[in-house]
């Protein structure tokens, strides 16, 4: 687990990060929200010690570097160089030898689909080849941390998908995946945890069922109940509500519902409708950056 | 260990595979043609080539330590447990390509019957300049921007300029009453001067090997200055 503690980091007079605390769960796809500027690419050059805090403290876990996959925002390449050969020197980096290294950097370049580019120069690949590779060199290796700053930046559709594939596949491996993104889509779709940071600060942060459960609303049509069943319910929890045909569960009552609806028909109450109503990460995301 | 050679190989392979690397080359080259010219003994050829390869092995340094400069070295810090070992393939590095290009000055120099050395006396290079180049691109460490912090390398260029000036000027200094810092600037420099005066007179005595012993800690200031300031460096790299 990273545990985070008032983390504080400015560069010269601009604050980039301001009194950050958060904990990224073990196994979680945490991902990392907020607008251009907000500090999260700071905040993960910060938990690869690529820059330090002015204040705070970041625990990484006893993590060794080498344990550590790293995507950087952007990803630069000596051109002259070959996908193989540079894929073979961080893999040496990372501690591989001999038969390992080789069979380690042929694996990943199957993975990523650029087996067939292993002799190609860096600079004659595209944007999207450019960032499989980066996808390729962070999980050499094999760490049990991948720290990914905007995976899907810049590639198209099916290179968004193929990035989102390998982001769950990491997480069925049980690895811990940070990620910062600005797609919301692709954040819902794969992570389990979000954070948002605004200005520095954090203003949302949790599991993403969580996040998205205060705006999350049920409605149950019924017809006429008994009022010890109206009074059971009501007491469940205190975001149902029962009003003349309706009940209503808003935010963590949401996850109540089957028990909800199994008490009602069990009761033999006339179930009619049932009407869910979903937040959207967007909504929550410029809820909280005031967007 | 392993790291440091994996770094120093992509390092080195990363300045040869750049415009970059036509610049210790040319310098070799124009070295190896100039200061050879009027042909060379083995007294000349301790000092002149030792003083000559150490500025080729400072300037290979600072063009190693600008490669690495640059963002796409986040992907090979970020692997490293200790940033040191960047420096360590730096200085690795200067040492093998000056070696390089001092064995082709030199072989260069006997083809062209430029060049007499004697054996086995002329084997003292090895413990004489090693150290001097091992003080040179050590030096270049902390005059890079790479482990330079808030302009302190152009403190360091400032300081190692006015060094050399002030013993290029020392007889003037002395005229002006500055004994005190001519002894100073003569005590700072002892060491190297000793060093290739002491093997190109073929004396190997006490002097030569405190005067050795002394670049070595010299080089070891210089390479812990470089790795403590970058120990401590945010790394904000642009391409």
């Amino acid at each position: 687990m990273i545990r985070v503690q008032a983390l504080t980091k400015s560069y010269n007079s601009i604050l980039a990060l301001d009194h950050l605390s958060l904990e990224v769960p073990d196994g979680a796809v945490f991902g990392l929200l907020g607008p251009n500027g907000a500090g999260k690419t700071t905040f993960l050059r910060l938990v690869m010690s690529l820059v330090f805090p002015d204040t705070g403290q970041i625990d990484r876990g006893g993590l060794p570097p080498s344990s550590i996959g790293y995507l950087p925002e952007q990803v630069y390449y000596p051109p002259r160089f070959t996908v193989g050969d540079y894929l073979t020197t961080v893999g040496k980096l990372a501690g591989l030898r001999g038969k390992v290294l080789q069979e380690a950097v042929e694996r990943l370049l199957s993975q990523v689909g650029l087996h067939e580019l292993s002799g190609r120069r860096l600079g004659a690949c595209s944007r999207g080849m450019l960032q499989r590779l980066g996808l390729a060199q962070a999980l050499l290796g094999e760490p049990s941390l991948l720290l990914l700053d905007e995976p899907a930046q810049g590639l198209d559709p099916a290179g968004q998908k193929f990035m989102r594939d390998q982001i769950v596949a990491q997480y069925q491996a049980g690895k811990t995946v940070l990620l910062s993104s600005h797609h919301l889509d692709e954040v819902t779709r794969v992570c389990t945890h979000v954070a948002v940071i605004h200005q520095g600060q954090l203003v949302r942060c949790g599991p993403l069922e969580t996040i998205l459960a205060p705006r999350a609303q049920v409605t149950i049509l019924t017809g006429p109940m008994p009022l010890d069943l109206a009074a059971e319910l009501v007491s469940l929890a205190p975001s149902v509500a029962v009003a003349e045909g309706r009940v209503t569960l808003t935010g963590e009552a949401v996850s109540r519902k089957a028990e909800v609806l199994r008490l009602l028909l069990d009761a033999g109450v006339d179930v009619r409708k049932l009407d869910e109503q979903h937040a959207t990460l967007e909504e929550v995301y410029l809820e909280a950056t005031g967007g | 260990m392993m790291r440091i050679w994996t770094l120093t190989l992509f390092l080195i392979r990363d300045l040869f595979r750049s415009l970059a690397g036509v610049v210790p080359l040319a310098a070799a080259l124009a070295f190896g043609l100039i200061a050879f010219e009027y042909g060379m003994d083995q007294t000349q050829y301790f000092t002149v080539t030792g003083v000559g390869t150490g500025a080729i092995c400072l300037l290979t340094g600072l063009l190693l330590a600008s490669r690495a400069n640059r963002a796409s070295s986040y992907v090979l810090v970020a692997r490293l447990p200790w940033r040191g070992e960047l420096l360590a393939a730096l200085v690795v590095g200067s040492l093998l390509i000056t070696a390089a290009l001092t064995l082709l000055i030199t072989g260069g120099n006997l083809l062209a019957h430029r060049l007499t050395l004697e054996f086995p006396s002329v084997l003292w290079i090895l413990p004489t300049w090693l150290p001097f180049w091992l003080l040179m691109a050590t030096l270049a460490l902390p005059l890079s921007p790479l482990a330079g912090q808030s302009g302190s390398e152009i403190v360091g260029w400032v300081l190692l300029t006015a060094l050399l000036v002030a013993n290029d000027q020392k007889a003037r200094l002395q005229e002006r009453g500055l004994d005190w810092l001519v002894q100073a600037i003569t005590a700072i420099l002892w060491p190297v001067n000793m060093l290739l005066s002491q093997a190109s007179a073929g004396i190997h005595g006490r002097s030569y090997f405190l005067a050795l012993a002394l670049t070595l800690a010299y080089a070891g200031l210089a390479f812990g200055l470089a790795v403590s300031s970058l120990a401590s460096k945010d790394l904000l790299w642009a391409e």
